[in-house]
This record gives structure tokens, sequence and C-alpha cells, in this order.
């Protein structure tokens, strides 16, 4: 019984670092409906700059993070700017520059560290708390406490301001977003800045616990696809629910059944999705049509 | 514009017809133009035949080349942008390797049934996915590459783990393993010569235009009567037949495998994929024009910077990719025609 209680604590855990890491990707796919495959890469520099923080200039992640997210959101404006938006009305397209995009960063990454793994050494990442028998990692709480944060902050951004019912508004239907006086493109820019700015607060809150490699993006990029496609697109609730989901499985199958095949599960959970209920748990039905089929 | 060319168009390829795709082209024509395509891709392998070093580069380039020809069946004419084509490339190369280091089989015996295992694999995978349009179908093919690269790496005792198989040196024309460069080169350069062959073949086919159809307007081709959803498995499982036998020849050149060679995404799924747009998606000539001038491009960049600067090789391809998308949609061989139409308008013709 523990040993169970212990097993889901640690995939709850495990699923707000997904939830964390997936949330920005959903903004951005669930939104702006672009694929970004090098929203991993996005991450993978937030981590860099938690760690380069850390090491040259001595700021605890928790404080870099409000140096390293917007510069990350800054890339990301700048990546919708010059290359998402000329490419607008062309999702395979997006799919080839973006994953261009990816193997760029990756390798520049590696050819800058060599290839050396990094992590910020020492005291955060081996603090626990302990809970009668759970043991409890405490970067891996506040992790948690901070993707439920966040998403409480989206959702009532989304709902209840202005802004936020914009990026709604352009989600549903761009025409007629626009006929209210919507800035399109701006919305589009803002939202993909915000969405990258999460990527890069998601990695740099993951430098404690993972160690730091160029490719480390490729991690969760799969893992945070299936959360979002689980959950439901656009929905912010449903990027929460879908990472608790793919952590607490990957907990168990990685403990009961063998931690190698622990990611062949995403897969599982993504293909029953998407053959049982394509738009997700809590997605709109149909919404993962939405977008693709009256771009304008 | 409409919403056609959203769901499945390759990208850039307008939706309307141009002048040239009107008129139907004779089996002559076609046939000469594929045997013209066919001596200009032979002419390097009859002027570097003594060239170690570039007869590597030229198999390579054949055998990529072909491997890019057989995903834009799908990906191209079909307009269904896989991601996934490593895992039936990786099942060409494994049943191959098992087949021929353990059970010491002649790899053309195990070639075609493989490549068929592969087409079943690929049927079944697809049919699920098919369902899922543009970016989606494109995301859950390549989580089905990435589940293959787990599954090889997991189930050791069948594919040797991240170990690999090696295949023993036994020279032999039955064994498909040859004592000299060119006789590879050779054996690459029939299988590109097969893969297009087909794909001219194709073209020119009932299911070609279906599939061309289905890439158009999904909506439009079944109220015309198309069933989609068969159109696309069939272009699916040839594609995957060709792509399967890709791996039994990569297999038998390199003579070892392991999960990342034949699943890192970049190397292979994306790869082939990347061949076809650089090239020209959805064209004849594309792929095997995308492969001549990335694959020695990358031998060069790898050669001249891959010990300076670990990555930056993959860096510039992947910078490659980006400017294509931006500036090149229709690949060469669109920027090629382009080209000639802009020459022709201004001599006043058309």
């Amino acid at each position: 019984m523990d040993q169970l209680l212990n097993v889901l604590v640690i995939g709850l855990l495990l699923g707000g670092v997904y939830g964390l890491v997936s949330v920005g990707l959903n903004l951005i796919f669930g939104t702006v409906r672009i694929v970004n495959f090098a929203q991993g890469e996005l991450v993978m520099f937030g981590m860099y700059g938690g760690y380069y923080a850390y090491n040259i200039l001595g700021l605890s992640p928790y404080l870099s993070v409000f140096l390293v997210a917007p510069a990350v959101g800054l890339l990301g404006v700048l990546i919708q700017r010059l290359v998402i938006q000329p490419l607008h009305n062309e999702s395979n397209m997006q799919i080839f520059a973006t994953f261009g995009l990816l193997m760029m960063f990756q390798n520049i990454m590696l050819a800058v560290t060599r290839g050396e793994a990094r992590s910020v050494g020492g005291d955060f990442g081996a603090q626990v708390i302990e809970l009668g028998d759970i043991k409890v990692g405490t970067v891996r709480l506040l992790t948690f406490v901070i993707t439920t944060a966040i998403t409480i902050a989206l959702h009532f951004w989304l709902t209840r301001t202005m802004v936020g019912k914009s990026v709604r508004a352009v989600t549903q239907d761009k025409r007629a977003a626009r006929a209210m006086g919507i800035n399109v493109e701006k919305t589009f820019l803002m939202t993909f800045g915000i969405g990258s700015a999460l990527a890069g607060l998601a990695g740099v809150m993951l430098t404690p616990i993972y160690s730091i490699t160029p490719g480390v993006g490729g991690n969760f990029i799969l893992a945070a696809f299936a959360v979002v496609v689980l959950g439901g697109l656009g929905s912010v609730w449903g990027a929460y629910l879908g990472g608790l989901i793919v952590g607490v499985v990957e907990a168990f199958a990685g403990y009961y059944i063998d931690p190698a095949l622990r990611h062949a599960i995403w897969f599982l959970i993504f293909l029953a999705v998407l053959i049982i209920r394509p738009a997700g748990l809590l997605g709109q039905v149909g919404a993962e049509e939405v977008g693709f089929r009256e771009q304008n | 514009m409409n919403k056609t060319d959203l769901a499945g168009a390759p990208g850039a390829r307008p939706p309307v017809v141009r002048p040239e795709d009107s008129g139907l082209q004779s089996a002559g024509t076609a046939l000469w133009r594929y045997l013209g395509l066919m001596a200009l891709a032979a002419l390097p392998l009859l002027l570097l035949a003594k060239d170690p070093y570039w007869l590597n580069i030229i198999a390579f380039t054949y055998l990529m080349g072909g491997l890019a020809s057989a995903w834009n069946i799908i990906g191209g004419f079909g307009g269904q942008f896989s991601l996934g084509h490593g895992v039936f490339f990786g099942i060409g190369a494994y049943v191959t390797a098992i087949a021929t280091a353990r059970y010491g089989l002649s790899p053309w015996l195990v070639m075609v049934p493989a490549a068929l295992l592969a087409s079943l694999v690929a049927m079944l995978i697809s049919w699920p996915t098919f369902r899922l349009k543009g970016p989606f179908f494109a995301i859950a093919t390549m989580a089905f590459n990435e589940v293959a690269f787990v599954l090889a790496n997991h189930f050791d005792s069948f594919t040797g783990g991240p170990r690999g198989i090696m295949i023993p040196f036994k020279a032999g024309f039955a064994n498909m393993i040859f004592r000299e460069r060119w006789q590879y080169a050779v054996l690459m350069f029939v299988f590109v010569a097969l893969v297009v062959g087909i794909t001219v073949c194709l073209r020119r086919s009932r299911l070609g235009y279906y599939l061309l159809a289905v890439r158009e307007d999904e909506d439009a081709a079944r109220a015309s009567g198309i069933n989609v959803l068969s159109v696309k498995l069939q272009g699916m499982a040839l594609s995957a037949f060709l792509t399967a036998i890709g791996g039994t020849l990569f297999t038998m050149y390199l003579r070892f495998i392991d999960p990342p060679s034949l699943f890192t995404l970049q190397d292979v799924g994306v790869k082939f994929a990347l061949l076809s747009l650089i090239g020209g998606v959805g064209t004849i000539a594309g792929p095997l024009l995308g492969a001549a001038l990335i694959v020695p491009f990358e031998n060069f960049l790898r050669a001249e910077l891959a010990d300076a600067l670990p990555g930056m090789n993959l860096a510039i391809l992947g910078l490659l990719m980006v400017l294509a998308a931006l500036f090149m949609k229709r690949g060469v061989v669109g920027a090629v025609e382009d080209l000639v139409r802009k020459i022709r308008s201004r001599r006043g013709g058309r």
C-alpha cells in the first residue's frame, strides 16, 4: 500500500513536470495551431539559461527565471515573426521549418558545450520532505505547485481578461475576430511569445532535477505532445490533467512493468486518445479540425 | 484561399492545376524522361568508379534517393506527411540482419518477406493514424518512430538491443556482400532505378491519380467516389514496402545496425522528407535531386566541421531546412520550373 502510494506520488510529481513543459506548447499548439517541434529546445535553452545564471551570476533558478523566461519568450517572438508567420497557411512547411530549428538549436548547443552534460550542483535537487513513509523531493513538489499556479493564472487570463478573450476569439474564428477589431497577427505574436516564455520557465525550473544536455528537449517534446493531445487542444486544464495522467501512468508502468518501456506508454496513451477521442479529454469535440480548415 | 490546400497539401504546391499538369503525358515521353533521368543519375558512378571515397558517397546518395522517392509516394503524392518511415526502414533492416546473422539465410530471400511485413505493419499503424490530418498525422507517425526506437532497445534478445547486430563478412553475391565498393554502388543504383520506375508508373496509374486527388482535397475526392482510406493505405503500404527494401540494402552495406542508426529522426525518418522537400515534393525527380545535393554536402560538412565543432554539420542542415521551407517551397524542381516559365513568357511564348 505504501509502495502504491509512493509510486502514485512520484507519478503525480512527474505529472507536474510534464504539465509544466506542456502548458506552453498547449497554448501555442492549441491556440495558434502551430506545431512547434522546437518547443523542447526552448525548454533546453531555459535549462542552460538557468545553469549559466547559477554558475556565472550565482543566481538561484528561482531568481534567474525572471531573466531567462522573458529572454526565451523574446526568442519565441522572433521565431514566430521570422519563420512561422510567413508559413501561416502551410502546416507541413511549419513542421519542416520548426524541425529545422530543432536541429539547429540542439546542435548549436552541442557545438558550444561540446556535448558535456551539465547540472546545477548540490543542495537544491537533493532536499527531501518526508511525510510518513512517503518521500517527496522539495524541488519536485515546488514544480508541482508552480505548474498548478501557472495553470490557474492562465485559466483566468484566457477567460477573464480582454487580451485572453481575444486569444480565444482568434482561435475560434480568425475572420470574425478580425472583424471585431482584433489584431490577429499581434495576438499570434503575443501568444507565441508567452508560450515560449513558459517553455523557458519550465526549463529553469527543471535545472535542479534534470541534468542538462543539448538533446534534453527531445525527452520532453513527445511527452508534451502526448499530454496536449490527451488533455485536449487549447484546454488549459486539459494540459494539467493530461500531464498528471501521463506522469502517473509512466510511474506505474516504470515500477510494475519495466522502466525502459515507460516511453512506449506515452505512445499507447497517444494512440488510444487518437482512436477513441481525437479531441482529447477536455477539448472541444472537433477542436482538432478547427483552425486547420479555415485559416485565413 | 479556400480550405483545400490546408489539410493535406504538402505545403507550397498551389492547388490550381498548372498548364503542364493538365495534359496527359504519353507513355513514350514518360519512358524517355525516366531513361534520361537514370542516365544522368548513373553518370557520377561511371565517372568516379575508381575512387572509393566518392563511391561510398555515391552509393549512399542512390540509397537515400531511393528511400526519399519511396517516402514521396505517400508523403508527396498522397500528401500524408509521415515522419515515421524509420519504422519500416527498421523492420527491413532488423529482419534482414537477424535472418542473415543468426540463421544464415540469404538477404535476397529475406528481402521481400521483410518488405511485406513492413507493409502489413504500415497498414496496421496507419489505419488509426489516417484519421488525423496535417500536423497531427506527422506527430503521431513520429511517436511510432520513437516507440520503435524504445522497443528495439528493449527487446535485446531479439534485436541485440543497444549493442546492435553485426553481420559477418562473407563475400558473395548470394550473401549480398561484395568486396568492391562499386558493386554496392551498382546495387544501390538498381534500387533507386526500381523505386523511381515504380513512381513513374504509379504517377500514371489510377492509384496515382487517386493519391493526388486525396492530397488536393479529401472531401472532394470522397465525393467523387474515391475510397480515401483505402487509397491512403495502399499508398502507405507501397511506400513502406520500398522503404523496407532500402532497409535491407542499408544493413547489407554497413553490415552493422543498432537502434540509433535506424531510428534517429534527423538521420532517417525526417531525412527522407527533407530530401524530397529540398528536391521538390510530389515530383518524380525531386527526391533524387534532393539526395544528390544533400548527401554529398552533408558528407563534406561532416568531414570539414565534425572535429572542430561537433554537431555543426547538423546545425547547418537544420538552417537549410528552415530556409528551404521559407524560400524554396517547391524545392529545386519547382524553382527550375518557375525559371523556365519566366524565360518562356519573356520570349513571348505561352
